[in-house]
């Protein structure tokens, strides 16, 4: 491999660009591949297999060939609703794990820099934030304020648009009151079922930095089982 | 899959490249049965024996740094190592969980 596709990789991965590096194996030469662009010599020759590697998120080296794949996708977005004590932990937590933390919270003596220094921090209403933040199918939603004021709109938001993962803190009894709301607001009971609540596995601790590990555990577990 | 550790790794390769160190990087290509990581783990080395990263759960390391160090060496630029279950009886380097790995290795070129 040149220094120069280890370069190019790192600047594609500060764009926050989605792309694969490609290896040939016989000789050691690689290029970066990138959605509908051609490749030059050997590896043109396996450009829609490269395609379909990079497509399902894969890394492998192309059967019958000596072409390596290796594949690079943005992190997963989690959108966490409340700068509370347990979000410190999570984006502590997440660090090591690949995930992209955004924290939407509208009372500003909760969501400060001083409290959360790398992180990016929206002090809107979800209603307002959402405007603001790309999603899709591979984003997740994490709600911690159990205020249905600033949590029920992220939570409609997150169903209406389909994100893997949603999960609502807040115990059964309150999860019940919620799933009310939501059937009065017209969500449909399977909707409904696909929240997470009470948020996490069960491991049984009850201070902030467990709460937050087993939600980031529930988070890893099902981005596997939605193989994203 | 997570490519934060491959971001730390190819950091790593930039700044030895500019301190103009000889790198080799080892990359899992094939995994057959239980293997300790997944196809794409990623390992560096410098000529000076430091590493970053791994392609296995530590068993295999020592050999794959031992490797590297020699492919400098020999000037050559890749190779494919294959690594199977090991022998309980017989200290040498293999998987103790069962599984067989293809880790290829290749120098940085300018």
């Amino acid at each position: 491999m040149k220094i120069k596709t280890i370069q190019e990789t790192l600047k594609n991965k500060s764009l926050k660009k989605e792309f694969a590096v490609v290896t040939n194996l016989s000789n050691g030469d690689s290029e970066i591949f990138v959605p509908g662009i051609n490749l030059k010599g050997v590896f043109s020759e396996y450009i829609n297999k490269i395609e379909e590697i990079f497509n399902s998120n894969r890394n492998g080296i192309i059967e019958n060939s000596e072409i390596f794949v290796q594949t690079f996708k943005n992190p997963i977005k989690v959108i966490i609703v409340g700068a509370v004590h347990i979000s410190t932990f999570l984006i502590e937590f997440a660090k090591n794990l690949n995930f992209e933390i955004i924290i939407v919270d509208p009372r500003s003596f909760f969501a400060t820099k001083e409290r959360f220094p790398h992180t990016k921090i929206i002090n809107k209403w979800p209603n307002e934030a959402f405007d603001e933040i790309e999603t899709n199918t591979r984003t997740a939603l994490v709600t911690l304020t159990h205020d249905p004021k600033i949590d029920d709109p992220a939570l409609k938001y997150a169903l209406k648009n389909k994100f893997f993962y949603i999960g609502a803190l807040g115990s059964k009894k309150t999860h019940e009151k919620r799933c009310l709301r939501l059937i009065e607001a017209g969500f449909t009971k399977k909707e409904i079922e696909s929240i997470n609540g009470p948020i996490g596995i069960k491991l049984g601790g009850k201070s902030p930095s467990e709460i937050a590990l087993s939600i980031i555990s529930q988070l890893v577990s099902e981005k596997y089982k939605n193989k994203i | 899959m997570n490519n934060f550790a491959e971001k730390q790794i190819f950091e790593k390769a930039d700044n030895w490249a500019k301190n103009n160190k000889k790198i080799v990087l080892a990359t899992v290509i094939q995994t057959w049965g239980s293997s300790p990581l997944g196809i794409g783990s990623r390992m560096i080395i410098n000529e000076d024996g430091n590493f970053l990263g791994s392609v296995s759960g530590g068993c295999v390391e020592s050999k794959v740094i031992e490797e590297c160090i020699s492919l400098i060496r020999n000037r050559k630029n890749c190779k494919k190592i294959e690594f199977k279950v090991s022998n309980e009886n017989a200290w040498d380097v293999g998987l103790a969980c069962g599984g067989d790995i293809l880790i290829y290795i290749e120098e940085i070129t300018k």
